[in-house]
């Protein structure tokens, strides 16, 4: 007879991906408390923090490249748009950091929109030019628009403080950090199971037949790009309030191929493999390839790693890392079906 | 009016320089149907070769950029051959992927191989000229010339040699070209080939009055795409003419209007146009069969 499972462990299994979002939240909350006694380095943290910030920002993107199959190289320029926007409302108009956050999430959605509208009515590829432009005008405001972004000198802010008098320290922060991307996660599941999720669906099997069925290119699109700035803009507003400073020379192409690599190489269409993606392409190159010898001084070792990665994965797992194990028990299973029918 | 003449000829410098970095993405775009992002840190890499020549062997210069562009050639023989040729049954969203790996790998190897600071790269020849007020140096002189003739040359051959043919072709329809007996892998590649020189070269004509750094073709990439864009991608000579337009414009604005916000005034120029002729200047509407 089987055992019956004890409760925790029933709802664990019945709501099942919801659960394991919030367990994986949970886990990570324990990181500050090994920081605090010395179990961990507290430079892993930071890592750490960026990893799931980046993860934030990658979810986003992913809905863009997964479901619409569109590529913009503008996120980091769109994210350094809510750092410097949040630090100029926290730091210089001393709002609260909740409006902080509300205005510069909705500044990006405005300014992506009207990119948007130009680029996404032709060519699926107009919006990565569009973008890339778009990003270059981000960079040249960051470093000349100084009454605001304070030049080359970077800009700085302050952990945040919630509701106006709670004052979060750096492990405060990084909780916050966790508790949003869970929900972020958990958003952007329902998202893809509700019925926009399912016009996202049709209009990446094909744009035709979803035309045929009534759905809205344009608009899906637009929507769709607007969900990845928002998450752009979100993750520029915690990059900023746990980092403390923003600097121009952040924002670039580089950073948006790395948030693109992540989730390439983690796997598209899936939030698990974002995450994964991240730790992957943000992880591994600080936490292993610079503590190599000899290759680990290099400096572009990282981009060579992420890059290789990128090709290999689309060349020979398009779906990414997070279901290579399912593809060899696949392959696996068929061998040995082959091998069966041979005998027979 | 001296002044007018001077920016004019100005522009004919780097709208050439343009158009050269538009002309190799849409060889490219025509023939493998995708967008190469990888397009300027092929050139860059390739100008670190040259300039790495320079500095170890002294030869003349414009022996120095045949070299260059030789070296771009191989690597861009090299690129099709290893990845490129293995993804042409993909869909177009993951072959532009595969570039933007191939922009982080060199990227990547640019600074390992030839350091982090820029170099300074030579003029092909010194000296200027004086016409109607206006100065204008031998060097510009030359790039115009080199560039009108290159280009030229480049049409000339797409329209009536077989190279040119095959490669209309395999741009027009590629499983159809294939089956006419046309080697498709073959014009791909050399496509790539070519497109990587002639970025080489944009990147060598661009380098004495910036400096060869990883970062030099930033800018050049984002205009030959935006060229491309205001073109067309349905034709060869769209890009072209529409680099020149850009090169035009964007003088004009950085002396009229502001230096400082040129290229974001330009971009957005660009972006608007396409709102109103979402084709392209020179093109046509594509139609898509289901």
């Amino acid at each position: 007879m089987k055992k019956k499972d004890n409760k925790l462990v029933m709802w664990y299994k019945n709501k099942k991906p919801y659960s394991s979002y919030i367990l994986f939240g949970i886990i990570l909350s324990v990181l500050p408390i090994l920081v605090e006694l010395k179990a961990l380095k507290y430079s892993y943290l930071t890592t750490i923090a960026s990893i799931l910030i980046y993860s934030i920002v990658g979810l986003g993107l992913n809905i863009l490249l997964g479901y619409s199959g569109l590529i913009s190289l503008g996120t980091a320029g769109f994210m350094g748009l809510g750092t410097y926007l949040s630090a100029y409302l926290t730091a210089d108009l001393n709002l609260p950091f909740e409006l902080a956050l509300l205005i510069s999430i909705a500044v990006p959605i405005l300014v992506g929109i009207l990119t948007g509208l130009v680029s996404l009515r032709i060519e699926g590829f107009y919006l990565a030019i569009a973008t890339l432009a778009i990003s270059e005008i981000f960079r040249k405001v960051f470093v000349e628009f100084e009454v605001v972004t304070n030049g080359f000198s970077g800009k700085k802010a302050d952990y945040p403080t919630l509701l106006g008098f709670i004052e979060l320290g750096r492990n405060g922060t990084f909780i916050l950090i966790v508790a949003i991307l869970v929900v972020i996660m958990i958003i952007t599941y329902n998202l893809i199971n509700s019925y926009t999720g399912r016009a996202f669906l049709t209009m990446r099997g094909s744009e035709s037949a979803a035309k045929a069925m009534g759905i809205n290119i344009y608009k899906y699109r637009l929507l769709s790009f607007a969900i990845t700035v928002a998450y752009a803009g979100l993750g520029g507003v915690l990059y900023m309030h746990f980092v403390k400073y923003t600097y121009p020379d952040t924002w670039t192409l580089l950073l948006s191929l790395n948030i693109l690599a992540a989730i390439v190489i983690g796997g598209i269409r899936s939030i698990p493999g974002t995450i994964l993606g991240s730790f992957v392409v943000f992880g591994v190159p600080d936490l292993i390839l610079k503590r190599l010898p000899i290759i680990g001084q290099f400096d572009g070792l990282a981009y060579i790693f992420n890059g290789v990665l990128i090709v290999l994965v689309v060349l020979f797992y398009p779906t990414g890392l997070i279901h290579v194990k399912e593809k060899f028990k696949r392959k696996n299973t068929k061998l040995q079906k082959e091998e069966g029918s041979y005998s027979e | 009016m001296s002044i007018f003449i001077q920016i004019f000829l100005n522009s004919l410098e780097t709208g050439g320089i343009y158009a050269l970095a538009a002309l190799g993405i849409i060889l490219i775009f025509r023939t493998s149907n995708t967008t190469n992002y990888a397009q300027g840190a092929i050139s860059m890499f390739n100008a670190f070769v040259a300039t790495y020549i320079l500095i170890g062997t002294n030869l003349p210069v414009y022996i120095v950029a045949i070299l260059g562009m030789l070296s771009a050639f191989v690597v861009g023989v090299l690129v099709d051959r290893i990845v490129i040729s293995k993804t042409q049954n993909m869909d177009p969203v993951s072959k532009q992927i595969i570039t933007l790996g191939l922009l982080m790998i060199f990227l990547g190897l640019a600074p390992m191989l030839f350091g982090t600071d820029p170099i300074q790269f030579p003029r092909f020849i010194y000296g200027s000229l004086t016409i109607l007020g206006a100065t204008i140096s031998y060097n510009a002189i030359l790039n115009i010339v080199v560039v009108i003739i290159l280009v030229s040359f480049l049409f000339y051959m797409l329209q009536r040699s077989k190279w040119g043919l095959s490669i209309r072709a395999t741009a027009s329809n590629e499983v159809v070209a294939r089956m006419m007996g046309i080697p498709t892998s073959i014009v791909t590649m050399t496509s790539w080939a070519i497109a990587a020189a002639l970025g080489t070269l944009s990147a060598l004509m661009l380098a004495p009055s910036t400096s060869v750094s990883i970062s030099m073709m930033d800018g050049v990439q984002i205009i030959a795409f935006l060229s491309c864009v205001l073109g067309g991608f349905q034709t060869f000579h769209g890009p072209v003419i529409a680099a020149y337009i850009i090169g035009f414009a964007s003088n004009f604005i950085s002396y009229y209007i502001s230096s400082i916000w040129s290229d974001p005034i330009l971009y957005i120029l660009i972006l608007v146009v396409i709102l109103f002729k979402p084709n392209g200047l020179f093109g046509k509407k594509m139609v898509k069969k289901v």
